[in-house]
């Protein structure tokens, strides 16, 4: 692959582009730069928006009103001798600052004869080319130069025309890098979301008897949905499902922190509503943003089928009993956690029996909406429960989350999915001791 | 979301309309922020009237604790009134019930902010 381009190159260097041998680079080096120096020149006084073009712009604006008006003069009889030399004279520093405007456009021009048969090109030299041509009365096309005025103007919207291209191109180049930073960002959301998720528990702590899943469907925000196994002395196992208020990264936090705090005292109390009582003032000391979360706790005791709980301002879990019936738990429950300090949590006490589900879930479920903007509701939960019989656990989850997805359709899902399912078996349970 | 203000006597009344979500939170919470601002300002009650609220989501939740805190600290007496059946249980399930004063029509409120004058 590399031969094609290498003899490409060598072909290039030998006759050489600008027909200079290799021996006498002196001299057109010098060529070259003046003439970089002259077009540097143009630019300034002809391209470039600024104080040096405008005052070059003024300066010939000036001399065509001079030389139109001096035509006219000069067509006055009986002049005095002084004044016509005053204009002759003026005249030609007239012709002398066209033409050399003339020659610098024409060295600023990339393709010269395409300047030279344009409008702006003739109307230049004709207003120019008399004064050289000398030997006829050239004084009408003299006048011509006042279309030159056309000319002036034309380069002034140009130059407009010009600077507003540049905005735009530096518009451009901030708006790339906004959107640079946009996904520097947005990528590391996504890595904070995908820590975020990874410290939920992937699985339930082994114990006879009881089968359990855990979902989570996120949404596309940052949200505060979480959910708990934790492990309490004695082989009792605790389950947690909260949601905290709001989303973003404000709630991903105070979902960590409330989290932790939950992890870290619920093996120090027995009684469930005093492990959110506490774990509630710890939260209210260190809530700078008001937040808040919803939390429903439970300790199950494998052994016995002992279910003790207390709800946070969650959702009421369901149970569905072996014979079928479904029901929430739906015992008195306290404030919401972070809210408030010092309040209390009542704490309730249910005994599952062999073959019982329990279904805990957060507000993403039975408030995912639909694009006629309807909420899922209790109901189609608690009918996808009923009819879910006496499956497995990671079945049900699958179920309702299917259930919620066809039922969402198109509409965006606004905040996380969250599911746990735990069934129970004393036979099995009981077979262990 | 579009939210109405009235003012009777020296109780101000704020109407959210639709719902209160992630999104519309922030522009609910400024305005109740605005309205319970220190500085003398504040109107002696405040009642928001949830008539035309449709919805409540976790994070709307957090505007009405907001409120009356901020309304607390104001010395702004607060409540709240005719809650539709899924904002009512938003309130009722997440506790909000027992620490902001609900109640089931304006004239109730009426009567539990100013007792004189019922």
């Amino acid at each position: 692959m590399d031969h094609p381009s290498v003899s490409s190159r060598a072909r290039t260097a030998g006759p050489s582009l600008s027909g200079t041998p290799s021996g006498q680079l002196s001299a057109p080096r010098a060529t070259r730069s003046l003439r970089a120096a002259v077009r540097s020149v143009a630019e300034l006084l002809l391209e470039r928006p600024g104080p040096y073009a405008r005052a070059f712009e003024q300066l010939i604006l000036g001399l065509i009103v001079l030389s139109v008006v001096s035509v006219g003069v000069e067509a006055l009889p009986g002049l005095p001798a002084g004044i016509t030399r005053a204009l002759r004279v003026g005249e030609i520093l007239v012709v002398a600052v066209f033409s050399f405007e003339y020659l610098l456009r024409l060295i600023a021009a990339r393709e010269k004869l395409k300047f030279v048969l344009s409008f702006a090109g003739l109307i230049d030299l004709l207003s120019i080319a008399p004064f050289y041509l000398g030997g006829f009365d050239a004084r009408w096309l003299r006048t011509l130069r006042l279309l030159r005025l056309l000319r002036v103007l034309k380069l002034r919207t140009h130059i407009l025309e010009s600077s507003v291209a540049e905005r735009t191109r530096e518009l451009a180049e901030k708006n790339a890098l906004l959107e640079q930073a946009q996904a520097q960002i947005n990528a590391e959301l996504g890595v904070a979301r995908a820590l975020q998720l990874a410290i939920l528990p992937a699985t339930f702590p082994a114990r006879a008897g009881c089968e359990s899943a855990a979902r989570m469907i996120p949404a596309t925000t940052m949200g505060g949905d979480f959910y708990d196994f934790i492990e309490l002395p004695g082989g009792q196992i605790g389950l947690v499902m909260a949601d905290v208020s709001g989303k973003g990264v404000p709630a991903a936090f105070f979902m960590a922190v409330a989290r932790t705090n939950l992890r870290g005292v619920a093996p120090d109390y027995v009684n469930p509503g005093a492990c959110l009582a506490r774990t509630n003032t710890v939260l209210c000391s260190q809530n700078p943003l008001d937040l808040f979360v919803t939390v429903f706790y439970c300790m199950l005791d494998p052994a016995t089928g002992a279910l003790r709980y207390a709800n946070g301002g969650h959702n009421p879990p369901y149970l569905r009993r072996a014979d079928g019936s479904v029901e929430a738990l739906s015992g008195a429950g306290g404030l919401v956690l972070g809210a408030m300090p010092d309040v209390e949590f009542p704490e309730h006490q249910i005994q599952l029996r062999d073959g019982d589900l329990l279904v805990l879930y957060t507000d993403g479920v039975t408030e995912a909406f639909n694009p006629a903007d309807e909420a899922y509701g209790t109901e189609r939960l608690i009918d996808e429960i009923r009819a879910h019989g006496a499956g497995t656990a990671a079945g049900l989850l699958e179920r309702i989350c299917h259930s919620v997805t066809v039922f969402a359709g198109a509409a965006p899902q606004s905040d996380d999915i969250t599911l746990i399912a735990l069934s129970w078996n004393r036979t099995a349970a009981g077979a262990l001791q | 979301m579009n939210i109405q203000l009235e003012t009777l006597g020296q109780t101000t009344l704020v109407m959210p309309q639709g719902r209160l979500d992630f999104g519309s939170a922030p522009v609910f919470q400024q305005r109740l922020e605005q309205l319970l601002a220190g500085g003398g300002t504040a109107p002696a009650a405040l009642i928001i009237d949830c008539a035309g609220l449709d919805y409540v989501s976790s994070a709307g939740l957090r505007v009405f604790l907001l409120a009356a805190r901020a309304a607390q600290r104001a010395g702004t007496a607060f409540a709240v009134c005719s809650l539709k059946p899924p904002v009512r249980e938003v309130f009722d399930l997440s506790g909000f019930a027992r620490i902001i004063s609900v109640h089931a029509d304006r004239d109730s409120a009426f009567a539990h902010l100013q007792p004189g004058r019922a």
